[in-house]
């Protein structure tokens, strides 16, 4: 265990991608843009040795979609990398290539936000049955279940 | 000799639950996995943003059978941070007391789980019947043996009495012998270390490039746990160890996962021991306030987060669940590469991969030898009447 980063540090390493905000105690946050979020990545990986991808969280605020990359390392400090890309045009590069684990968290976001992460090599279902229909994702805040599509498993009699 | 690609599951004998994996083999050799998890997913996360917080924490203990404190807990401490309630310190140690035994009856079908998955089936018939001391624990604590409903946003809904307390006390000393037992199995046993030792092997750095977490990741040497990177309960306060273990294959993960049930069965001595008096429960405002927190937890097969949001409303407005076991999928999906296909069961099982769980009650009277449903009135009685029965005594 080493000691936790300071608000110097982080602010210092990290300001060139944009706003660095101390969330509470040992949290920190960084809202960066999608252009630089490979480049702020490889950053928070490498100069503050957040060694662990916790989790990609995405929210659908009704203007953008937003990614949060939560990392973690031997500090106990938590840095997460805030994204904002938009709803008509959800398309950002893949992490999977870097860090391995976002390889699956980036096929649940795309199954269920429909946000495309270019370079991912299996971009596959994974999460929604295979007879889903396409281009319906659950989780985005416009989606409404509507009674006329079929959304997979035993189709109701007399179809 | 050219790949194969050996489809396994969804349904299939060797595996618990739903899942299909595409074994892409050459010979015995497995060359690579791929999978597909597509089969009890249930809309939980849309299901939660349409709940108030009152509704939505049973729900969230249904994503999981057998962590289900765990995301209750989870969720009602990142809405409080969000609300800024404090809970009270009896509600602290009765959610820690909650979570280590959910740790413990966890771990002991893990243990049984993956000796049945070796053909060591008498391993599995041990730990499942000292399991039962701790579900008993639990049935007795929350009124329930899977979901226990202990948790609400401002503290738990049910105290310890007094008798409880002690049943739970009484119960240990037989629990902790009985771990010491698979301790020095763990030595000695010959089927135990021929299948488990050097299978599934990850190193510390491979542990931490796949994202692996739990006691996967601790097997290996990465000492993370979220007890002890983020305390919250009272884990701060009171002494424990995080469990971690070199060896790195299945073998580790049980060392692991048998360390992991003496320390809990520690934490549950020390709680019961040192429960303070006063209030379970705060009152909690209706509405949170529009916040975001990211809460994390250490469930019995790693670290469990919820990224919450809330919108001024009493409910979420978004809610996104990472469960331990989608984090290892990719540490498994790595490290079955140029294993033995008859290795899959235990490999697979040695994270503990928990799908989904469901459960109905079926009660099965041993005096008279009948069984079959009954209502939930008539369950009440007869526990009101054994409640009642053991006050006396």
């Amino acid at each position: 265990m080493t000691d936790p980063l300071t608000e110097d540090v982080v602010a210092g390493t990290m300001s060139t991608f944009g706003t660095v905000e101390h969330v509470r105690k040992n949290r920190f946050r960084i809202t960066t843009t999608p252009d630089q979020i490979r480049d702020a990545v490889k950053t928070v990986h490498a100069a503050l040795s957040c060694d662990r991808l916790v989790t990609i969280s995405t929210a659908d605020t009704r203007q953008a979609f937003e990614l949060h990359y939560h990392f973690t390392g031997q500090h106990r400090t938590l840095v997460t990398v805030t994204i904002a890309i938009p709803r008509d045009a959800p398309e950002l590069p893949t992490m999977s290539d870097l860090l391995l684990p976002a390889g699956i968290y980036e096929r649940q976001i795309h199954d269920l936000f429909g946000i495309v992460f270019t370079g991912h090599p299996d971009l596959a279902r994974i999460l929604l049955n295979e007879d889903w229909p396409e281009n319906e994702h659950p989780l985005r805040k416009d989606w409404k279940p509507d009674g006329k599509t079929f959304y997979g498993g035993t189709p109701p009699e007399g179809r | 000799m050219a790949e194969v690609i050996i489809p396994i599951g969804p349904q299939h004998p060797a595996l618990k639950e739903p899942v299909n994996f595409r074994v892409i083999a050459d010979g015995e050799k497995i060359v690579r996995l791929e999978l597909t998890l597509a089969y009890t997913h249930r809309g939980i996360e849309k299901a939660a943003e349409s709940r108030d917080f009152i509704r939505v924490l049973p729900l969230l203990e249904r994503v999981c059978g057998i962590c289900s404190h765990s995301h209750a807990t989870v969720f009602a401490k990142g809405i409080e941070e969000i609300m800024q309630v404090e809970i009270p310190p009896r509600a602290q140690y009765i959610r820690t007391i909650i979570a280590e035994l959910e740790r413990m009856h966890s771990h002991l079908l893990w243990l049984g789980v993956a000796g049945h998955e070796i053909g060591f089936n008498t391993l599995f018939m041990w730990t499942w019947r000292d399991r039962e001391a701790v579900q008993d624990t639990l049935e007795e604590m929350s009124g329930n043996r899977v979901h226990y409903n202990m948790n609400e946003v401002g503290g738990v809904r049910c105290d310890l009495s007094p008798s409880q307390v002690r049943a739970a006390l009484a119960r240990l000393p037989l629990l902790e012998e009985r771990l010491k037992k698979y301790v020095a199995m763990l030595e000695e046993e010959e089927t135990m270390l021929l299948r488990f030792k050097g299978v599934g092997k990850m190193t510390r750095h491979e542990a931490l490039a796949y994202g692996a977490v739990g006691p996967t990741a601790r097997a290996s040497g990465v000492a993370c746990d979220a007890r002890h990177e983020d305390p919250y309960c009272v884990y701060a306060e009171i002494p424990w160890d995080v469990v971690t273990d070199t060896n790195g294959d299945v073998y580790g993960r049980t060392c692991v996962r048998i360390g992991e049930l003496r320390e809990s069965a520690k934490i549950v001595r020390y709680c019961l021991e040192h429960l303070p008096e006063g209030e379970i429960r705060v009152p909690a405002p209706k509405v949170a306030p529009t916040g975001e927190c990211l809460s994390r937890y250490e469930a019995p097969r790693g670290e469990l987060v919820h990224f919450i949001r809330t919108n001024g409303t009493d409910k979420v407005e978004r809610l996104d669940i990472r469960t331990p076991t989608l984090a290892n999928w990719t540490s498994v999906a790595m490290c079955l590469a140029g294993q033995h296909l008859a290795d899959i069961p235990v490999i697979v099982a040695a994270i503990d991969p928990c799908l989904s769980c469901t459960s109905r009650l079926t009660v099965l009277d041993n005096s008279t030898g009948t069984g079959g449903m009954i209502t939930f009135d008539e369950l009440r009685r007869r526990n009101r009447a054994r409640w009642q029965e053991e006050e006396r005594t």
